[in-house]
Formats: structure tokens, sequence, C-alpha cells
């Protein structure tokens, strides 16, 4: 059965706090971002349907919202997941080839996962950070002013952490 | 070197945390504003010229007269942190760096409006920024500057940080309120404004980042101080940040008086572009605004110098000129292709759209579709008028203003740089491994019609 840690359960009573009563459903997108840390990185249906249930609403409330925005998953992904962007300033400074560069590396197109279930690797939009472009989301944080020799690194770091 | 105000203090040591900010002088706003009646405040604001950084330039001071007052309804005051309009990453800048000056303006302007909670909505993707904002948002709580009854004024200030989860939609102000809400990023139909019917039916007062921040200085040092900076409309600074095909990339705080070659070639901002290359093109405020080739850039039509501020960037409306838009600034140089760039744009527009108007919905698809086969060497020559033809169809027609923000771009494209296109069309071949270049894009003016 789908159930959030304890100081998850905590943490969803403290941000429905913020809101209004009755407004409980304003908690969803914090909501859903804590589920997907926390049960592998992607939302599937029955963490979906237990998010409703927490938040007092129907399941495809919180469908709709999950198939909305890009940053959930709806489908698994890997353990690291390498989110670069694409979008023209990014483009300007090269992030075409890295985004080659780290498809030759792992062999996966963009949206795969490799077989090892280690690496997803995902094209974005903006990231909001195209003064330090070339560059990609991974994890809490950003990788900028990224080189191939860098995205050798983050990787080597990963397999290290992996193993 | 102009005045700072928003980044004065970003080199100081520490400046991120509570101590230090409140040392240097930080909070001083709150207090001298505690003083003061909320409407003067108001008129503070309405005098410093202050006008709205999110991009639309809109009046603050009038925009926060508008907010609807009825007993006994909350009022809410909402902080645009979505930033992701492609090129401008400032207020990140002030967030990550400087996040107190932004709980500072926050505070004051909920007392001015009589809002005792107020959301930060910031883009899901900087997660780092929303520890650094609750942390920043927890010392002012021990500090007495939030909570209930602060400074024991009487005033209770609750403030809280809400995560986006990737869409651009949401920093169009309605979407971010339905996002805000728990819903999808829809933008409502307008009116009612959110003035008076935002988030969840209440008055509401959205403002951006930048916008709320330039609240500190204006309190600080007086309207009149304020307004004497910059030029005509344009008062006070501006925050711009600089990207794409430039020395040094950045966030800079501008004072409006500065042309825009200064602003690209001296040392104190970009830097020039490198490798020695020419200037081929730039977009001075965010993907959405029109791109110029170089000459239309540094000179307006009518031969003056073109100044870093909202109406000298507009000068020569579409024709000629641009906007300043969110201060995102996008340089090209002269080895760069105007239709790979502009087929990044379409693609961003599309898969941002919302999807609920179809004239957005299809239009954005179809914009795409064409530029990329005229980027691969497919295209015909009458695909450049049916890419004009669809933007024309999507401006004006569509429930928000990202429509226009689609079919701008592609517009200034082909009007500016249409032997560009065409060019693409008769070398299939060609276009594949070589440029088109710089040609006559830095020349003397020639005004398109
Ligand atoms: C598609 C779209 C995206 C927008 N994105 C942002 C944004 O990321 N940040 C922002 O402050 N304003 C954005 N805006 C403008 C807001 O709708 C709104 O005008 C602004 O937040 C008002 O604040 P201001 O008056 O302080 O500028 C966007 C508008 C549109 C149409
Ligand atoms: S213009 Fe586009 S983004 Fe705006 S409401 Fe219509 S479909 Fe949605
Ligand atoms: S274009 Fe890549 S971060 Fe903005």
């Amino acid at each position: 059965m789908v159930q959030f840690k304890e100081t998850s359960l905590a943490k969803v009573k403290e941000i429905i706090a913020r809101y209004p009563s009755g407004k409980q459903k304003s908690a969803l997108l914090p909501v859903l971002h804590l589920a997907q840390v926390e049960f592998d990185g992607w939302l599937d249906v029955p963490v979906m349907d237990y998010v409703a249930g927490l938040l007092n609403i129907e399941p495809i409330e919180v469908y709709e919202v999950a198939s909305f925005y890009s940053m959930y998953n709806l489908k698994p992904v890997g353990k690291f997941v390498f989110e670069v962007c694409q979008t023209g300033p990014c483009m300007l400074n090269g992030s075409d080839d890295i985004i080659d560069y780290i498809k030759q590396k792992l062999s996966i197109g963009v949206g795969e996962t490799t077989a090892d279930g280690l690496f997803t690797l995902k094209t974005v939009e903006c990231l909001g950070a195209c003064g330090y472009a070339p560059l990609m989301q991974f994890g809490k944080t950003y990788r900028e002013h990224l080189t191939k020799q860098k995205v050798d690194t983050i990787i080597e770091e990963c397999r290290a952490k992996a193993n | 070197m102009g005045r700072k105000l928003l980044l004065e203090k970003q080199h100081v040591e520490g400046i991120r945390h509570y101590d230090v900010y409140r040392r240097e002088g930080g909070y001083r706003s709150v207090e001298k504003a505690l003083k003061m009646q909320p409407n003067d405040i108001v008129e503070e604001v309405k005098k410093s010229g202050l006008r709205g950084r999110g991009g639309a330039g809109f009046p603050t001071g009038m925009k926060w007269s508008f907010l609807a007052k009825p007993d006994g309804v909350p009022r809410y005051l909402v902080c645009n942190a979505d930033e992701s309009e492609p090129g401008t990453f400032k207020d990140r800048y002030l967030m990550e760096f400087i996040p107190h000056i932004l709980i500072e303006g926050m505070i004051v302007a909920s007392y001015a409006l009589g809002s005792n909670v107020s959301y930060i909505y910031i883009r899901g993707e900087y997660d780092w920024i929303t520890d650094i904002l609750d942390q920043a948002i927890a010392e002012a709580k021990q500090n007495g500057w939030l909570g209930k009854n602060i400074q024991g004024s009487g005033f209770d200030c609750e403030m809280y940080v809400q995560r986006g989860a990737g869409a651009y939609i949401c920093g169009e102000e309605t979407a971010l309120l339905e996002s805000l809400e728990g819903k999808r990023g829809n933008p409502r139909i307008k009116p009612p404004f959110p003035a008076i019917k935002g988030l969840w039916g209440c008055p509401t007062v959205v403002n951006n980042v930048e916008t709320l921040a330039a609240v500190v200085p204006i309190i600080n040092e007086g309207a009149e101080e304020y307004a004497k900076i910059g030029v005509g409309k344009s008062t006070g600074t501006k925050l711009i940040s600089a990207c794409g095909n430039i020395n040094k990339p950045g966030i800079y705080e501008i004072d409006m008086t500065i042309s825009v070659e200064e602003f690209i070639y001296s040392d104190e901002y970009c830097g020039g572009i490198p490798n020695g290359k020419k200037l081929k093109a730039c977009i001075p405020g965010g993907s959405s605004v029109p791109i110029l080739p170089a000459n239309l850039l540094l000179t307006t039509a009518k031969g003056e110098k073109r100044l870093m501020n909202y109406e000298s960037l507009s000068d020569g409306g579409f024709a000629s000129g641009s906007m300043m838009g969110s201060g995102g600034f996008i340089v090209l140089d002269e080895d760069q292709c105007i239709v790979r760039h502009t087929y990044t744009l379409a693609r961003f527009y599309r898969h941002e759209s919302c999807g609920q108007c179809s004239p957005c919905r299809e239009g954005t698809g179809w914009m795409e579709k064409i530029l990329l086969s005229i980027e691969k060497g497919k295209g015909k020559l009458s695909d450049i008028d049916l890419l004009w033809d669809i933007q024309r169809k999507i401006e004006g027609n569509t429930i928000c203003p990202l429509g226009d923000a689609a079919a701008w771009p592609v517009a200034a494209a082909i009007r500016h740089f249409r032997d560009e296109f065409e060019w693409h069309v008769n070398n299939p071949e060609k276009c594949l491994t070589e440029n088109f270049g710089l040609r006559h894009y830095a020349d003397a003016i020639h005004v398109p019609v």
C-alpha cells in the first residue's frame, strides 16, 4: 500500500495549513513534488490516488494536474535524470552538442533510460538560467557551463554513487 | 557607473543571511512604512513611476490602487517568481543572493494593500532557491518582521513559498493563480481582473519579484529621489539579464540612460562579443519581444542612438523597434542562424501553450513544423508567407498574451530577416552545413515596411 513516511505526512499537514480552510486543494502541486521524491521519481496511479485521498479531492483532479506540468513524471525514470535545456539562448551556446554528446555517451535517445536503470535523458525548455548556458537540471540544482568533460565527471560521480 | 539600488550590497559577504542584511540597513523600509498610512505608501509608489518588471511594464502604484476592498473579504499579495521567459534569469539572482530584499518589499506591499497572507509562486525547477527563501522567511519571522502583530504594529503578515512544476504559462498571472489553487495552469478569461477576483475569488495583486524588491528603495529614498533616476517614464533602475554571444553574461543593474551600444560593448556590462565576432541581432527583452538586426538595435529609424529604456527600445513600434519586456537580453553573433534560433523559440511556445485556444494550440504547432522544415532545407518559398499568415491569425485572437508572445518572434524574424529564410529555401543543401552569416544586417539603416 502507498503510504508517506511520518515526516512527509507532517510536511503535508504543514503545507495545508498555509491556505484558508477548505482550500486544501492548493497543496496539490507541493504534495505531488513530495510524492515524486518519495516514490522513486515518478507518479504511478496508486500514488496519485493516495494523494487525492490525502487532500480529499477526486483522483481525476490529481491526474489532470500531474499530466499538465512537465516536472511530473508519469512513467518510471532512471535513478539520475539529466534535463538539458535546449531553448534559443542555450542553443546559441552549444546545448545541441551537449545533448548529442550525452546521447552518444549513454547510448540512449532523448526521453529514454539506460538499460541499467541509472540514467534518463530529457530535453527541457528554458530553465531560467540562460547566462550560464549550456546547462541542465540535475536533482535539486543545476549543473551549469557544461562541457564534455563536465558531463563525463557528472556521469562518473553518478556511477560511483550508485555502487 | 550608474546608481545601484537593488544590487548595491551584492558583494557584501553573507548578505543572504538576516544578520548581515539587517546590519547593512535591511528592513528599514518596513520600519518607515509601518509608521505611514497604507494609502500613502500606494501614493509613494505611484509617484515613483515604478513600472512592473515582469514584462508588461504596467504602473505598479496604479495596479495597487485598483485593488478592491470589500468588507470582510481577505486580500492577497502574490509574488510572481515563475521566471520562465527565455533570456530572463534576473529574479533568480535576487532570490538566491539577496532573498531578504524580496521579503522586505513584500512586507511593505502587504501592509500597503492590507494583505495578511502572501505567497511567492516560484518556478518548480528553482528547488534550491525555494529552500533559501524558506530559510530567509524563517529568519524574518524569528526577528519579528513576519507573523502576528509585526514589530508591535498590530499588523499580521504571513508569507509562504509555493513551487510550480514546469509550465511557462504559469507566469501569466491568472494561470499562476489557477496553479496556486492546485489546478492546471489555464489562464482565465478577463475581466474580472485579479484586483477584483483573484486567488480563491478574492482581490489579489500579482507582482514580479523585481517590482516588489524595488519598493524597498522607493520607501527608503522617497519616491521623488527614485523618480530622478532614469529618464522619462523609465524611472529607477532595471535589472537586465544578458546572455547569448557576449563575453560577460550575467545580471546588470542599469539606470536606463545608457545606450544599447554601451551595454553590449563596454567592459562594465556585456564586454563585447567573443572572438572578435560581429553583432548580428538581438532580442532585448526576453524571447517574446521582436528580434532586431544589429543596425536597428543600435540606432533607431530616426538615426538616434537607441537607449536601454522602455521608450527607446520600443521606438519605431514593431516596424523598427522592440520592447523592454522582462529585460532578458539575448545577443546573436554573426555565425548564428536566425531560422534555427526562431525554430527553437517556436518549439518553446508550442510546448508551453496550455491548449485552451485553437489559434494558439494549433498555430504554435504549425509554426514549429514549418520552421523546422525550412531549417532542414525542406521548405518552400510559400512557407514563409504561410508563417506570416499563421502568426497574424494567432495575434490578438487568444485568451491570454502567450498567443502574441508566440507570434511576435516569428513575425519579427520574417520582417527583418526574410532574405535569410529565402536563402534557406533556395539553398537546401548548403543551409545544412553553412550559415547565411551577417550579410547586410549591420549596414546603415534601412527601415523595413
Ligand atoms: C505567457 C506569459 C508568461 C509570463 N511570465 C511571467 C514571469 O515569468 N514572471 C513575471 O513576473 N511575469 C510574467 N508574466 C507577466 C504577468 O502576467 C504579470 O503581468 C506580472 O507578473 C505582473 O507583475 P508586474 O506588474 O510587477 O510586472 C507573463 C505573462 C505571460 C502572458
Ligand atoms: S493563448 Fe495559448 S496559452 Fe494562452 S490561454 Fe490560449 S492556448 Fe492557453
Ligand atoms: S534557454 Fe536554457 S536556461 Fe534559458
